[in-house]
């Protein structure tokens, strides 16, 4: 098939436990480069699980993760940001007393073989000026708002040139003219054919830029497939959207 | 003119017991060990400087250029092959292998070089400038000049180069800098390495100054260990800034209060900074 050889993330039979938790079970998902995939469930679901299990934060207790053709399943998490993998937050932590432009260079000196500090000073003010941070590139990071911090995430994310980016709730706790400025900020990534995977409270973003969405429920994928599909799966509604949403989503058609 | 004096004294040794404190002051920032082998690093450095002018002719100048490279590799690897081990234990853990280690390297110094003090006295000797009545010996000078140099080198390196800006980002936040591509382990080791390196050009310097014996460890991990409480820990400015301060209050003491109460003076100092200012002079977070 034409569409495996554009896979870039395979997890076949992913585990992870803490402890006598099975905070991921079995979980076998793929994702193609150039997609938007969506990672939604409810709180305690396994998403940030999946994403700190691919990155080697977590390593799988079972199974194996393939990124690129590699098998990263016990690669170390620098590694694998070297290796083009790359997340922002749910919880922004930028170096506080490092300047936004500072803390940009960082992320593209330490994952980029070859860049000097000089170099990816001047390449950070291209990734500021995308997020539209140009303004408060001298501001140190701490004294930047909620909202600059998580655009800031995503520069830093951007300056590591990933293959495949994480967006950890980069919308959490941001006003609807945030969201909507986050949510342009996405569709241009992907438009620069980054492949993205989110993990997204937000039905509205979601639906809005994911090209697939999949679902987990106590660790366990229950649904994985076109939004359209998966929104009225059943075991989704009564997972995590809830009924009233489903029948709000029927009303409108 | 004695105060003058004094103050030029100060400025002297200042210097170079920032120098003393630069590699501890990095490694405790960075790491958060407290590396009593410091001291020990420091004399064998002296030793070194001693040797090879006694031995080879070398001249110290020319011993700083591969006392550097020597004490990095040895800091770099006792960092990788025993330290990473316990790098995660609490301090007392890192604490207690640091004191294990500085016994058997002093104690190797003292079965090799014994205990006896010995002088490098450089032939013909440098003399001194004097103008006015202020004297300052010319080996002092340039050994002041050259820990001027190791420390604006050090702050160089941080500042503008790869693992420099590691270290650093490291020592503000080692997980988002995992993250980013750092490789820890290793830039534990190569924090280790620098001021393992630093403690042996220190050492160096000392020898034209001080006299060499094992049992001058203490005294200078004492000093650095004070450096770095008055400066404040984490900055180069800020061992700068304790460096001067701790000689300008030795210098004082000795003129005032006779030497014997030099030293007393400086734990005193020690004592009201520790409740008074513990962040030190110029503390912060991030090592630069």
């Amino acid at each position: 098939m034409p569409e495996m050889q554009h896979e870039i993330l395979h997890l076949s039979n992913v585990s992870r436990n803490f402890g006598g938790l099975r905070a991921l079970r079995d979980v076998s998902i793929s994702v193609s480069k150039g997609e938007v995939l969506g990672l939604i469930g409810p709180n305690g679901a396994g998403k940030t699980t999946l994403v700190n299990t691919v990155c080697g934060v977590t390593p799988a207790s079972a199974g194996v993760v393939t990124f690129d053709g590699r098998d990263i399943t016990r690669v170390k998490t620098y590694q694998a940001a070297r290796l083009g993998l790359s997340r922002t937050f749910q919880i922004v932590q930028p170096f506080a007393e490092f300047s936004a432009l500072d803390n940009v260079a960082a992320a593209a000196l330490f994952s980029q073989p070859g860049e000097s500090w000089k170099s990816a000073r001047l390449e950070a003010r291209t990734h500021l000026a995308f997020v539209g941070l140009e303004a408060q590139a001298d501001q140190c990071a701490a004294t930047l708002t909620l909202a600059m911090r998580k655009r800031l995430e995503l520069a830093k994310a951007l300056a590591m040139k990933p293959k495949l980016l994480f967006l950890d709730e980069v919308n959490a706790g941001l006003n609807s003219i945030e969201v909507e400025r986050a949510t342009k900020l996405i569709h241009q990534l992907a438009a620069r054919g980054i492949t993205i995977v989110m993990i997204e409270h937000l039905m509205k973003v979601v639906l809005n830029v994911c090209t697939r969405i999949a679902v987990l429920h106590n660790g366990e994928l229950i649904a994985d497939g076109a939004p359209r599909d998966v929104i009225k799966n059943q075991a989704v509604v009564d997972a995590y959207l809830g009924q009233q949403y489903a029948q709000r989503n029927a009303a409108r058609g | 003119m004695l105060a003058v004096q004094v103050l030029i004294n100060a400025l002297v040794l200042g210097c170079l017991y920032a120098c003393i404190a630069i590699g501890f002051s990095l490694v405790w920032g960075v790491l958060n060990v407290i590396n009593l082998i410091h001291g020990s690093f420091i004399v064998l450095g002296a030793y070194l400087a001693w040797g090879a002018y006694q031995w080879a002719h070398i001249s110290p100048w020319y011993a700083l250029l591969f006392a550097a490279p020597l004490f990095f590799g040895f800091g770099y690897l006792l960092q990788r092959l025993l330290l990473n081990r316990v790098i995660s234990a609490p301090v007392l853990v890192t604490l207690t292998l640091t004191f294990g280690l500085d016994l058997i390297l002093n104690n190797a110094m003292i079965y090799y070089f014994k205990a006896d003090y010995r002088k490098l006295t450089l032939s013909p000797p440098t003399g001194s400038i004097s103008l006015f009545d202020v004297v300052v010996p010319v080996d002092r000078l340039i050994a002041t000049a050259s820990a001027l140099a190791l420390t604006g080198l050090l702050y160089l390196l941080l500042r503008r180069s790869k693992v420099g800006r590691a270290i650093v980002a490291v020592r503000l936040d080692r997980d988002a800098a995992v993250l980013m591509g750092v490789d820890v382990k290793s830039i534990y080791a190569v924090a280790f390495g620098l001021g393992a390196a630093l403690a042996g050009c220190a050492g160096v310097l000392m020898a034209l100054i001080f006299p060499i014996s094992p049992l001058t460890s203490s005294a200078y991990l004492g000093k650095a260990f004070v450096v770095c409480v008055l400066g404040g820990l984490g900055s180069v400015s800020g061992a700068l800034a304790g460096g001067l301060l701790l000689a300008l209050v030795e210098g004082i003491g000795s003129v005032y209060l006779g030497p014997a109460h030099a030293t007393t003076l400086s734990f005193v100092l020690l004592i009201v900074f520790l409740v008074a200012r513990p962040q030190g002079l110029l503390g912060r977070k991030g090592f630069e």
